[in-house]
């Protein structure tokens, strides 16, 4: 049967534009479709990326594309008597400009010859009798109709590959019915809460505030924008709001107390949050004629909660083997299975290394914090960050024994 | 029962949406939409919300 598209991508953030890029650089018609009137806007994002995600993406960032520039990190502990600065290649960075770096993704995946629609939402999988996917239902604000169209503003348009990158909200999955559930215990969520600020006096590290009293199993941040604005937010457990207690409420009462003294003239010229899931990626990213990739996959980094480099990769991946297989004339899950297999070699040990040290994070109250933080230096972070938990967590239980059961994952 | 919504607080971020195990919610630019007929009335909407701007009132 003719289709409309070879590939559909649905949604542009970095995961979509991506890999739509990549499967119409493969020479496969392709079409990226976002529900919002302007891709990038508005953002829901701190915005921190390490320079290692931009590597390897084929991307020339444009001055626009990034606000700052970041030569490390600060972690503070919850007293806030104690920080730990890493300054190295590897913790280098950019707070971006989302509104302008998604566009700029998007625009790339046009320049490669994919056909871009805006203001056009995916609200239903249109499957064939043999219950395959074979396209999509929207509905459009920009697509004229035909003179027999008679259903409003709904369309369907067909393709042999749909591929979700619908982000944390993840519902084309799920409309698709081919067996992959994006929903998981709240427990593996975190819940955001952010405000972008102006009077933060900041340099050029981004700030990681650990404290179980303000964003119970997750933690603050500061990413500055410039010299004097920032983003400023926080993450807590998605089990963790209720009866009274939410993100909001969490990020206020630390401004207002103990960050007083900083944050005393600052203003809000812009509110973000929403939904981050910070388990593992689902097991199953593909089925017949279907990938989900990206956040909509739970690809985020289990430890700092960030998704933009994963969501990259995770397009450059999918795109290419969507590409391949419309090459292949074979859209079946077995060959689409190449994307799932590729995902899990590069990436599943590490990301399953940093969610056992989540874990094991997770497990520690503020006092703990505070006494780690006199007893671990910077190397010791860098450690961790690559991976090489034994020594440091022996560090740490030289102080703390009583810790040995919060961190006998890291020493085995 | 139903499911509120305070649009004076809601920053239509989408947690909601996300966690919602019966696709019972929408976003929709700045709308937040709810299908009486799908939900189930299990919370997961309110526990996530970073804003506490919606509620299942179970009465
Ligand atoms: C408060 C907060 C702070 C964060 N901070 C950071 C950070 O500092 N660094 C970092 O790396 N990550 C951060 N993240 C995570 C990061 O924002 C995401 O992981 C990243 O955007 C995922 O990219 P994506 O392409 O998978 O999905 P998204 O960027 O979410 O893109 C999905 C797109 O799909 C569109 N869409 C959804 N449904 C449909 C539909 N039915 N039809 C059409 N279009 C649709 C959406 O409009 C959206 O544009 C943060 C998240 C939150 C909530
Ligand atoms: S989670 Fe809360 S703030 Fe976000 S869209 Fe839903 S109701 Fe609105
Ligand atoms: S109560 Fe549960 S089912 Fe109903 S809208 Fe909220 S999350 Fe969905």
């Amino acid at each position: 049967m003719m289709t409309d598209y070879d590939v559909i991508v649905v949604g542009a953030g970095p995961a979509g534009s991506i890999a739509a890029r990549e499967a119409a650089k493969k020479g496969a018609k392709t079409l990226l479709i976002e529900r919002k009137k302007e891709i990038g806007a508005p953002v829901r994002c701190g915005e921190g990326i390490g320079v290692e995600h931009i590597k390897g993406m084929d991307i020339e960032l444009t001055k626009n594309d990034y606000a700052s520039v970041i030569n490390g990190a600060r972690l503070v502990s919850p007293d806030l008597k104690n920080n730990i600065t890493v300054r190295t290649e590897q913790s280098k960075g950019y707070v971006l400009d989302r509104k302008s770096f998604d566009k700029h993704l998007a625009m790339e995946a046009g320049r490669a010859g994919a056909d871009v629609m805006v203001k056009t939402e995916v609200i239903d999988v249109i499957k064939d009798k043999d219950n395959k996917v074979k396209g999509v239902k929207v509905v459009s604000g920009i697509l004229e109709a035909s003179s027999d169209h008679t259903n409003n503003d709904v369309y369907d348009i067909t393709c042999n590959v749909l591929i979700a990158a619908d982000g944390a909200e993840s519902r084309v999955a799920r409309m698709a019915g081919v067996g992959i559930n994006t929903i998981r215990p709240l427990s593996e969520y975190d819940s955001g809460y952010e405000y972008e600020m102006v009077n933060v006096d900041c340099d050029d590290l981004i700030e990681l505030y650990f404290s179980n009293e303000y964003a119970p199993r997750g933690y603050l941040w500061i990413f500055p924008k410039g010299k004097d604005s920032a983003n400023v937010g926080v993450g807590i457990g998605g089990d963790k709001s209720d009866n009274g207690i939410f993100a909001k409420k969490y990020l206020d009462e630390w401004i207002k107390g103990p960050m007083h003294e900083r944050f005393k003239h600052a203003q809000p010229v812009a509110i973000k949050g929403g939904l981050i899931p910070v388990g593992s990626s689902l097991d199953r990213l593909v089925a017949d004629g279907f990938m989900v990739i990206g956040t909509a996959a739970h690809q985020v980094d289990p430890i700092h909660g960030g998704g933009i480099g994963l969501a990259m990769k995770s397009g450059l991946m999918a795109g290419a083997v969507a590409g391949d297989a419309i090459n292949n004339n074979d859209y079946s899950e077995s060959f689409l299975k190449r994307f799932e297999n590729m995902w899990n070699e590069k990436l599943g040990p590490k990301l399953k290394k940093r969610l056992l040290l989540r874990k094991a994070v997770e497990q520690l109250n503020d006092n703990d914090f505070n006494s780690i933080f006199n007893t671990l230096d910077d190397n010791d972070i860098n450690l961790l960050l690559e991976g090489k938990y034994k020594g440091v967590a022996l560090k740490v239980l030289k102080n703390r024994p009583q810790l040995l059961k919060s961190l006998k994952a890291l020493i085995v | 029962m139903s499911v509120k919504i305070d649009k004076d607080k809601c920053i239509f971020c989408g947690a909601c949406v996300g966690v919602c195990p019966v696709m019972a919610l929408r976003l929709n630019n700045d709308r937040i939409e709810w299908d009486a007929d799908k939900c189930i009335y299990c919370g997961n909407c309110e526990k996530i919300c970073p804003a506490n701007a919606i509620k299942v009132e179970k009465k």
